[in-house]
């Protein structure tokens, strides 16, 4: 879309595609409501972990866990203490973002073989709690959210809850956006490239590691809840490592290094599960077999693919900077300047 | 149950971490990268163990070293098929891999078995145990201690005196560099993922008869081993097998002093201590401040 | 007598029994080129470390534009207005120079996107190199990829910009170019430089004054005149000769 030179013609691409994904339940029933549901809260928590291991390069083992934390802050609080979802939304992702940063805080300093075994250390830890902390999780009972009211709709059924779930993956997605087109996105990069030239940039690893874990908490945390809502009821043995490789898949299928790879990969991958809904073997099969067979011989996944055939647009880390390269290719040489110091 | 009881079973539980651990040490060593498909393996050695013996009534030993030469195979195809394409890239490709394949497994060994819990008779059929004063230790108990210490010793021997075993730590060191001074990292590597493999399902058929057989029985084994390896430093062979005796021996004194719930997540709780306080473990050297 | 942009008291650095930097003292007042020559393995590239804080010194301090930095992270003294280069080019592979160069605005005090990538225009158009900006840098030449790194240097105007043997590679066209750039930083955006270089001929036309380190030690300090004719200098260049 971006693509498109004129700004009205834009506008009007914009307009007929939001207005074709606001039909979409005019055209579906509610278990393929239920399963481009499932697709969107994916595509929250595959940018998420995109942020971490794609731009950031860090590998985590936690993202489950703090989707888990998500999910189960909303279905506590709501269910059990009668907490407004829309006030358990943004709390979820925000509990998230705190365990997902301060937690794994003495982790950071460490060689990355330590970090992703601690991460999954932590991982099975937060299950292992959310198991057996029965007073509040309900542990393996397991916890099922009631419908959220706003201003008299309530939001009961896929077709309503389509309507929540899209609105909040727009949202997350325009803030990625906005996230990866900054200095902060472009530091993620540079950290995981180069330590030392991030550094005598000027940018502190320690802070942006924080950042990047935080944030990935975060998405993590409102895809947990979101989840929670789209299912309307949880278990904490959802969010074990199994789950976790649904994200890792996600990720390295879509492409690791593209927030259009983690929406392309949310699509793909999600509507896997459901096809072999209860053959749990198949499954980790297809998921294992999956990320083997991308990364040996498609290492930037299919939205790499796609860009070096120019069917998806490019991603620079600057905003705006479409408009740059019009202006800048039509400019003549600037004249010389002897300018002071700032 | 005594004390002693209780740290001669902890021994036993400890030198499955610790052969566990030495599989990790291995790669690590000389890949530099950590094996998340290595409890996987450890599974799958048990399970192949657990048809030779309980469903082909293979004798104890043949099961064992049926395992250990098919584990030996399974870690020969992945180093080449997998392994030898990505030698390059970034430690997070190679990592993921491993992640990969340690799914595939366990969906592997799901397919057939399901997701039922078996138990694998022990290797001493009926025999009693034995009894040292007011410790009561069982056969497969002291097997277990036995062929770990024995494969620990070998292992220490290999790195430190044998060419193979030089080359090996010279190809971690520096990949490219070990090319150029001549060594087959190619054939390294082969023998790394090869033995790693080897000792991992060994590892496993050694767990079967004192753990329970299921599927996802490789995460906690793996979680273990690395605990253990951490508290060695992780590029020390006997820091390894020390390490897997110190964090059975905890996990058994807090499972018998604290409760059953805890002694689960014991290994975590090494771990993060560790981490905290002596990152480079008990026999780990301090790292060089490299620019 | 104008203060010192940068002063090095008594710095000395070890690796494992090696000393690699042995008792260094320099100081640098502002505007002026600073050549730093010196046999292979003279400790060049460690002083530098040294300065940005990526090795920690065994003892001796380090002052930067009146502050003590002796203990700051590197990231900090780069904040504080201290850039450099490095001897092998290092870009980020996957990103234009657009964002290559924009990395180096990290640390500036809050602009907008737009301004900064305005200044990554003016900075790239002063090198010359402005029509890569949106190019990958992995498909530029040799000559161009050192400019970005240069670019991403001097786009937050630092104070003191550290070059790391920006000549090697070029060709004797491209140094000569280099040669006047580095002249234009200082007069134009008034940059204060040390120079690290092999090829003297750059050195001893560009700098103002120059220091000679040898086998870690500083053995002579002078305008590039007198170290040209410095018996020392001579000496330890052709010992390195010798066992070439």
């Amino acid at each position: 879309m971006t693509a498109i030179r004129s700004p009205w013609l834009r506008a009007v691409a914009a307009l007929v595609f939001w207005a074709a994904l606001c039909m979409v339940p005019l055209a579906t029933d509610s278990y393929l409501q239920y399963v481009i549901n499932l697709v969107l809260v994916y595509a929250i928590i595959g940018i998420g972990l995109n942020f971490l291991m794609g731009y950031a390069g860090q590998f985590a083992f936690a993202h489950a866990a703090l989707m888990g934390i998500g999910a189960y802050t909303t279905a506590v609080l709501a269910t059990r203490f009668g907490v407004s979802y829309w006030v358990c939304l943004p709390l979820s992702g925000i509990v998230a973002a705190v365990v997902g940063s301060v937690g794994t805080l003495p982790a950071m300093r460490m060689k990355r073989v330590y970090l992703a075994l601690v991460t999954l250390a932590f991982a099975e830890l937060i299950v292992w709690v959310l198991i057996n902390w029965k007073q509040v999780t309900l542990g393996t009972d397991g916890v099922s959210i009631g419908a959220p009211e706003l201003f008299g709709w309530r939001v009961k059924g896929d077709k309503n809850v389509y309507y929540v779930v899209l609105t909040c993956t727009a949202a997350m997605y325009w803030l990625a956006r906005r996230i990866l087109e900054s200095r902060l996105g472009r530091a993620f990069v540079a950290i995981r490239e180069n330590e030392i030239v991030a550094q005598c940039s000027g940018i502190s690893i320690a802070r942006t590691k924080f950042a990047v874990f935080a944030i990935s908490a975060f998405y993590a945390g409102i895809g947990g809840s979101l989840y929670a809502l789209t299912l309307g009821f949880i278990v904490p043995e959802s969010f074990n490592l199994f789950q976790l490789v649904i994200h890792f898949s996600i990720v390295v299928l879509g492409g690791m290094m593209s927030l259009y790879g983690a929406v392309i990969g949310a699509v793909l991958l999600t509507t896997l599960p459901e096809l072999l809904r209860d053959f749990q073997a198949l499954q980790e099969m297809t998921y294992g077999a999956v990320l083997l067979a991308v990364i040996v011989f498609l290492p930037s996944g299919v939205a790499g693919v796609l860009k070096r055939y120019g069917l998806l647009p490019r991603e620079v880390l600057a905003r705006g900077w479409r408009a740059l390269e019009r202006n800048h290719t039509a400019s003549a040489v600037l004249p010389d300047r002897a300018g002071g110091r700032r | 149950m005594s004390l002693t009881t209780l740290v001669v079973a902890g021994l036993a539980n400890g030198s499955l971490y610790a052969l566990v651990a030495l599989g990790l040490v291995l790669i690590f060593k000389t890949q530099d990268v950590v094996n998340f498909a290595h409890g996987e393996i450890l599974m799958v050695g048990a399970f192949i163990g657990f048809t030779a013996f309980d469903r082909l009534a293979l004798p104890y030993p043949l099961a064992f070293v049926i395992a250990v030469l098919l584990g030996g195979v399974l870690g020969a195809v992945v180093e080449r098929t997998a392994f030898r394409r990505l030698a390059h890239e970034q430690h997070i490709t190679l990592a993921m891999v491993t992640v990969g394949l340690s799914f595939f497994l366990k969906g592997a060994v799901r397919l057939p078995y399901g997701g039922d819990i078996y138990t694998f008779p022990p290797a001493f059929g009926a025999a009693g145990p034995l009894v040292f004063g007011d410790a009561i230790i069982a056969p497969q108990n002291l097997l277990t201690i036995g062929v770990a210490l024995a494969l620990s010793v070998l292992m220490f021997l290999f790195f430190g005196f044998t060419s193979l075993g030089k080359q090996m730590r010279a190809t971690q060191q520096n990949m490219t560099g070990a090319r150029i001074v001549g060594i087959d990292t190619g054939r390294v590597f082969s023998v790394t993922w090869s033995l790693a493999a080897a000792i991992g399902a060994g590892a496993g058929v050694l767990a079967a008869p004192i753990s329970l057989l299921y599927p996802d029985m490789g995460t906690g084994f793996l979680l273990k081993g690395f605990a253990a390896a951490v508290l060695g430093g992780f590029e020390s062979i006997p820091g390894a097998v020390i390490g897997g005796f110190i964090v059975g021996i905890i996990e058994m004194l807090f499972g018998g002093y604290i409760s059953t719930a805890f002694q689960q997540v014991s290994a975590f709780v090494i771990i993060i201590i560790v981490l905290f306080v002596r990152p480079y473990g008990l026999l780990g050297r301090k790292p060089l401040h490299r620019v | 007598m104008t203060p010192a942009l940068l002063a090095v008291k008594s710095l000395t650095v070890r690796f494992s029994g090696l000393v690699a930097v042995d008792n260094v003292s320099m100081s640098i007042p502002e505007r002026q080129i600073q050549g730093l020559i010196g046999p292979n393995g003279a400790g060049k590239t460690t002083l530098f470390n040294a300065i940005t804080g990526l090795v920690r010194q065994d003892s001796g301090q380090i002052r930067f534009d009146g502050v003590e930095i002796t203990a700051m992270p590197p990231h900090r003294r780069a904040a504080a207005g201290m850039r450099r280069t490095f001897q092998a080019v290092q870009l980020i592979p996957q990103f234009t120079t657009l964002e290559n160069v924009l990395i180096g605005l990290h640390a500036a005090p809050h602009t907008s996107e737009l301004a900064a990538q305005r200044a990554v225009v003016e900075v790239l158009e002063f090198l010359g190199i402005g029509p890569t900006l949106l190019r990958p840098v992995a498909e530029l030449s040799f000559a161009e990829q050192r400019l970005v790194e240069i670019a991403r240097a001097i786009v937050a105007r630092p104070q003191l910009l550290l070059l790391d043997e920006p000549a090697a590679g070029l060709s004797a066209r491209e140094v000569a170019t280099l040669d006047a750039l580095l002249r234009r930083f200082v007069t134009d955006w008034g940059i204060t430089i040390l120079l690290v270089e092999h090829v003297l001929s750059l050195v001893l036309e560009v700098s103002d004054a120059v220091t000679v380190l040898d086998n870690g030690r500083l053995i002579a300090e002078g305008s590039p005149r007198q170290i040209a004719n410095d018996k020392r200098v001579k000496a330890a260049y052709l010992g390195e000769e010798a066992h070439a």
